[in-house]
């Protein structure tokens, strides 16, 4: 199993830079997610390492190979693409095999590897089948044994599960963490869902612009993002970003809100400077409750099952996002109180970048 | 709605009827002795038929040799079509290139000059190359089908690339991509494409006309040509009739045959 190094990688559209000066290391065995919205130059860079597209700066190394001069077929990279790509004219059989035939590799291996691949994906009752014979589901489970069967050093995912219902996507994002546990391979996934990134991943990495914003665990993204950026695009609800003024009150760091409240956050002062901030607050940290400090108006109340998300509007007429427990009294209309656990704050300063509590 | 439908179906009853009748008569007139059509065509219908006409066809040695040129010329010309129009229109679709759209424009603007602007020259081309009364000078004028290139440009173009790119991961060679993954999923174009240029090139009769002049290369159509006399419509109308069936029944075959494709290549036509 091999490793993927990206140094100074960058690639232009035109004249349009959709990739700029990025580099990255990914160890061996690792599932890593590029995670980014639509336009970010999250898929060109997998096609970059795929071959698919050329590099006009930087290298790329499997490895220890440098590979961004060798064409798709000699980089050990086998891709699962966003459409799935079947051959439509070819068997499942042939669909699977076509790659190691390319190769030269002996029938009798192929064979063997066919059947192996088939059987692990259970999808060895369709192997003489054509691909417009398969559901939507079916067909992910071929493009993924197409993939499997080539035995390599390094899988690439496109979105691969964007083309699938919402049952299917869950039950496919399950078997593909089993598959990764199975084989051990380095793994790359495209996607612009974050709950996908968030529930697959070893690391994710937020690209933005054609730039890395920030890479580090799930965990590490969603609790410690790197930028307004990665704060926003990251968790749903979205967070809640209120302007605020940032003072040091003896040691703690307290935020002043437009309507006067103040929280003071666990968040170090070192690295702030005084003055205009802005504070990042996840749902779960704005909680309606009885006692609370704050007062709001419900606007809008989301029943989600095993919680309530309560759309209020501060005094001063800012929006906010509650939550409360999954059998809420709320009521749009109804005026709330909000708890709000300040220590879990985020603060970001005039730059967009993220400053959090220690720990 | 069903009463709508029930005009509309009565409305191709009467059409098909309309234009099978001129085809039942010729039919019905190839299978009358001239004699009896000399006297008064209305003897049609006294029920009184003979095969003689096509017997006459037949006993003439030159038919055989007529149709198999006509055979080999068709073929030919159908094979090099979509040889040179898939290898153009892969091209055209997929390779980047200096100039590819002025020239694929070049190559559309040929749509645009009728076969008589250049037949003299042609003729003249084949005269000094000394090919005239060959196969190559009746195939290779054909094989300049701008509109197979068209055709196949345009349906190479409506193949999604990340079939190419999926090759190219399962390690393909260009020519790999082209042979084993694209080109099997234009076979309805090239069906379509295949059937227009073999019809056409077995109706063909100008260009034969003028590049064979020695009887053994005539083609089907020059050669039943050649055949008819002055006043055949008076003396031979029967024979003239039979002929007409003789050249006309290999088309019917092979629409028969590729029904399917043809409507499917005129519903395409029709919906771009």
């Amino acid at each position: 199993m091999a490793g993927v190094t990206l140094t100074g990688v960058s690639k232009r559209f035109g004249g349009v830079a959709v990739i700029r000066n990025l580099s990255l290391d990914i160890a061996a065995r690792e599932f890593v997610v590029f995670l980014g919205p639509s336009g970010c130059g999250k898929s060109t860079l997998l096609r970059m390492i795929a071959g698919l597209e050329t590099v006009d700066e930087g290298e790329i190394r499997i490895g220890d190979r440098r590979v961004d001069t060798l064409p798709p077929g000699e980089r050990g990279v086998a891709m699962v693409f966003q459409h799935y790509a079947l051959y439509p004219h070819m068997t499942i059989r042939d669909n699977m095999a076509f790659g190691l035939r390319n190769i030269g590799t002996a029938a009798d291996e192929i064979a063997a590897r066919v059947e192996a691949a088939a059987q692990s994906l259970e999808i060895g009752h369709l192997l003489d089948r054509k691909p417009g014979q398969l559901s939507g589901g079916q067909r992910q489970r071929v493009a993924i044994a197409r993939a499997i069967v080539k035995q390599p050093e390094l899988f690439l995912f496109d979105e691969p599960l964007s083309n699938l219902d919402a049952a299917l996507r869950v039950r496919t994002r399950l078997e593909l963490a089993q598959l990764h546990q199975r084989l051990g391979t380095t793994m790359i996934f495209v996607t612009h869902d974050q709950v996908e990134a968030m529930t697959l991943a070893d690391r994710i990495v937020v690209l933005n612009d054609g730039r890395v914003e920030q890479v580090g665990t799930p965990m590490d993204i969603y609790l410690r993002p790197a930028s307004l950026f990665v704060a926003t695009f990251v968790g749903s609800p979205t967070i809640n970003l209120l302007p605020g003024k940032v003072s040091d009150a003896g040691g703690a760091t307290l935020v002043t809100l437009a309507d006067g409240t103040k929280l003071q956050t666990a968040v170090s002062m070192a690295g702030l400077a005084p003055g205009d901030t802005t504070i990042g607050l996840r749902a779960e940290h704005v909680r309606v409750a009885e006692g609370g400090a704050v007062e709001a108006r419900a606007r809008v109340v989301e029943r989600l099952g095993e919680r309530t998300l309560v759309h209020v509007e501060l005094a001063d007429g800012s929006p906010l996002v509650a939550e409360d427990a999954g059998i809420s009294q709320a009521r749009a209309g109804d005026t709330v109180r909000l708890a709000i656990n300040a220590a879990a704050a985020h603060l970001f300063d005039a730059d967009g970048r993220g400053h959090h509590a220690a720990g | 709605m069903r009463s709508q439908n029930r005009v509309a179906i009565a409305l191709v009853v009467i059409a098909g009827v309309l234009m099978l009748v001129p085809m039942l008569w010729v039919l019905a007139l190839s299978l009358k002795s001239n004699a009896a059509l000399m006297v008064d065509t209305n003897s049609v219908f006294d029920g009184v038929f003979t095969l003689e006409n096509y017997a006459a066809i037949l006993g003439d040695g030159q038919v055989f040799r007529w149709i198999g040129n006509s055979l080999i010329v068709s073929l030919g010309m159908t094979a090099g079509v979509l040889a040179l129009s898939s290898l153009a229109g892969y091209g055209f679709a997929r390779l980047e290139f200096p100039g590819r759209n002025i020239l694929f424009v070049i190559v559309l603007l040929g749509l645009a000059v009728p076969e008589q602007a250049v037949i003299i020259a042609r003729h003249q081309l084949f005269s000094w190359a000394g090919w005239h009364n060959t196969y190559p000078a009746l195939i290779i004028p054909g094989l300049a089908a701008p509109f197979g290139v068209f055709l196949m440009t345009q349906y190479f173009r409506a193949i999604p690339k990340e079939l190419d790119e999926a090759a190219m991961l399962d390690s393909a060679s260009r020519f790999t991509v082209f042979w084993k993954v694209l080109l099997p999923l234009t076979i309805p174009a090239q069906a379509t494409l295949g059937i227009f240029t073999f019809l056409s090139a077995w109706n063909d009769y100008w260009w034969p006309l003028i590049s064979a002049t020695n009887k053994q290369m005539f083609t089907l159509t020059v050669g039943i040509a050649s055949t008819q006399m002055n006043f055949a419509q008076t003396e031979g109308l029967g024979f003239l009739m039979a002929q007409a069936v003789f050249a006309g029944a290999p088309i019917l075959i092979v629409y028969l045959f590729f029904q399917k494709y043809i409507v499917q290549a005129v519903a395409g036509a029709a919906g771009r």
